[in-house]
Order: C-alpha cells, then sequence, then structure tokens
C-alpha cells in the first residue's frame, strides 16, 4: 500500500494494526468507551477484540497522539478521536481503498 | 477474573485498571479471554504505552501544550527507520570529508591552532551532524542551514579558543 505521512502514523502497531484501525473506525462516529467500542466493532465487522487486546491497541493509540481520553464521572473513559487520529483514519482509509479499487479492476479484467 | 489485572504493570493498573477491569467483567470467561489478557500483560510489559501516555484525561489546554510541543519538535523523537538510514549515510559522508580535510590542511599547516580545533570538534560535531539531520530533515532547508551550521560554527569557534589558550600556555 502507498503511505502517506500521515498514514505513517498507523505503522509500528504489530499484531495491534487491525484492532487499532477498527478503533478509530468505531471513534470516528461519536466518543467511545472502551465496552461501546467492542460493541460497535463486533457489530461493523464481526469481530470480537478481547480486552488485551483492546487495551493494547488504545494505548498505543494514546501515546501517539492518535486519540484522547474524557473526563468522566464514572469508571469507563470515553475517548475520541484527535485531529491527528481523524487525519491519520483518513490517509489508512483512502490507500485501503484505492487497493482495494485496483484490486476490482484487475478482477473485472481478469 | 479480575485478578488477571494484576498481572499488568503497576502504572498501567494506574491508567487503565478500572476501566479494564469493566470491559473485562463484561465479557464471558473462556480460555481465549484469558490467553488473550495474558497476551496484553505480557505486551504491557514488554513494550509499556503508558510512559508516553498521559496519566490523567486530557484537558483543553494540556492539548494546546501538546501540538505546541510536536510542532516545535518536528515530530519527536519519533524516527523512521528510513530517517534514521539518511542520518547516518550524512554522518558518515560527514565524517570523511572532515578527515580528508583534516589530512590536507595538516599537510600544509602541520599542527596550528585552527587545524587542531578542526580535530577536536569534529568528534562533537558528527554527532551533531547525525541529530540535526534527523530531526530537522522534514523543516525548511533554510531552518536546517541556519540551525546545523549555527550549531558547527560555534562548536568550531569554542574548540578554536580551546587550542588557541592551550598554545599559549
Amino acid at each position: 500500500m502507498r503511505q502517506t505521512k500521515d498514514d505513517a502514523e498507523l505503522d509500528d502497531f504489530g499484531r495491534f494494526s487491525e484492532p487499532a484501525l477498527l478503533i478509530l473506525v468505531s471513534l470516528a462516529e461519536e466518543p467511545r468507551h472502551g465496552y461501546s467500542m467492542t460493541e460497535d466493532i463486533e457489530a461493523i465487522a464481526g469481530v470480537r477484540l478481547g480486552p488485551g487486546t483492546l487495551y493494547g491497541a488504545l494505548a498505543r493509540l494514546e501515546a501517539r497522539g492518535l486519540i484522547e481520553a474524557l473526563k468522566s464521572e464514572d469508571r469507563r473513559n470515553p475517548y475520541r478521536l484527535t485531529t491527528l487520529g481523524e487525519r491519520a483514519l483518513r490517509a489508512r482509509l483512502d490507500s485501503m481503498m484505492a487497493v482495494a479499487r485496483t484490486g476490482q479492476r484487475r478482477l473485472a479484467n481478469a | 477474573m479480575n485478578w488477571l489485572l494484576q498481572l499488568y504493570p503497576a502504572r498501567w493498573r494506574d491508567r487503565y485498571g478500572e476501566e479494564f477491569g469493566a470491559v473485562l467483567a463484561s465479557q464471558r470467561a473462556s480460555v481465549g479471554l484469558v490467553l488473550d489478557v495474558l497476551g496484553g500483560a505480557i505486551d504491557a510489559h514488554l513494550y509499556p504505552q503508558i510512559q508516553h501516555s498521559h496519566s490523567k484525561p486530557i484537558k483543553e489546554e494540556d492539548t494546546m501544550t501538546l501540538l505546541m510541543l510536536q510542532r516545535c519538535s518536528a515530530g519527536g523523537p519519533k524516527l523512521s527507520p528510513r530517517d534514521q538510514r539518511i542520518a547516518s549515510l550524512v554522518m558518515i559522508f560527514s565524517g570523511l570529508v572532515m578527515a580528508s580535510l583534516y589530512i590536507g590542511l595538516t599537510k600544509i599547516y602541520h599542527s596550528a591552532p585552527a587545524v587542531q580545533a578542526l580535530f577536536y570538534a569534529s568528534f562533537p560535531a558528527l554527532a551533531l551532524i547525525y541529530g540535526e539531520t534527523a530531526y530537522l530533515r522534514k523543516r525548511p532547508w533554510l531552518t536546517q542551514v541556519f540551525i546545523l551550521g549555527g550549531g558547527l560554527s560555534g562548536l568550531y569557534l569554542f574548540m578554536l579558543a580551546v587550542c588557541v589558550i592551550a598554545s599559549k600556555l
């Protein structure tokens, strides 16, 4: 996949790459807390993230400034996408779409 | 199941423990869940993201400070392998240029303070060149020239002053 500067923010996530992308997609709609994210991700991608995977990815995203925690009265901290996170998500989705379009076109010509 | 939280580092638990516990409690106990939490605990020990992260929820003014810091530090200390390779190549090339220059000048001016200063300045200069090439690479070229040129000139002048004083003693 061709990378842009914004897209590179999602590099070095290792096995947390896919969960991190799913979290960003989930937060693109509205701020959510951990449980709400797992429910939403299961609904959109059919994958139920375990808490170990979810928080491994969340910690990485937060450390890179792609998401941020909001204040909360109860123990469930909601998170929201930062401007940097939104840019990184857009860039990654754009490059994924470009690959998907190329794949579809080639399959159609095969 | 909350006992599994004890497997995580203390700092990690301080930051994520409560909300992690809430998510953990909402899931049905299974071998897969235990393995997932174990994997997460190992990862949290091996790659403690928490030290780079915020220990408290971000406030508006914190976000502004963070954005300003990110602007000032040209992306911060996170270097891509490509940045590191380029900085290393520039450093090696600069080392060769400085060594050739030193050998050439020694043949002509022997051990004049200006030549000795070049020798002593070359070691810290290489570290400066590496650091500044790596971190300033994405900055405008004028900024790079100004900061790198200024740093190297300052370093050379300092070494020259030391060598001149030493030659008079």
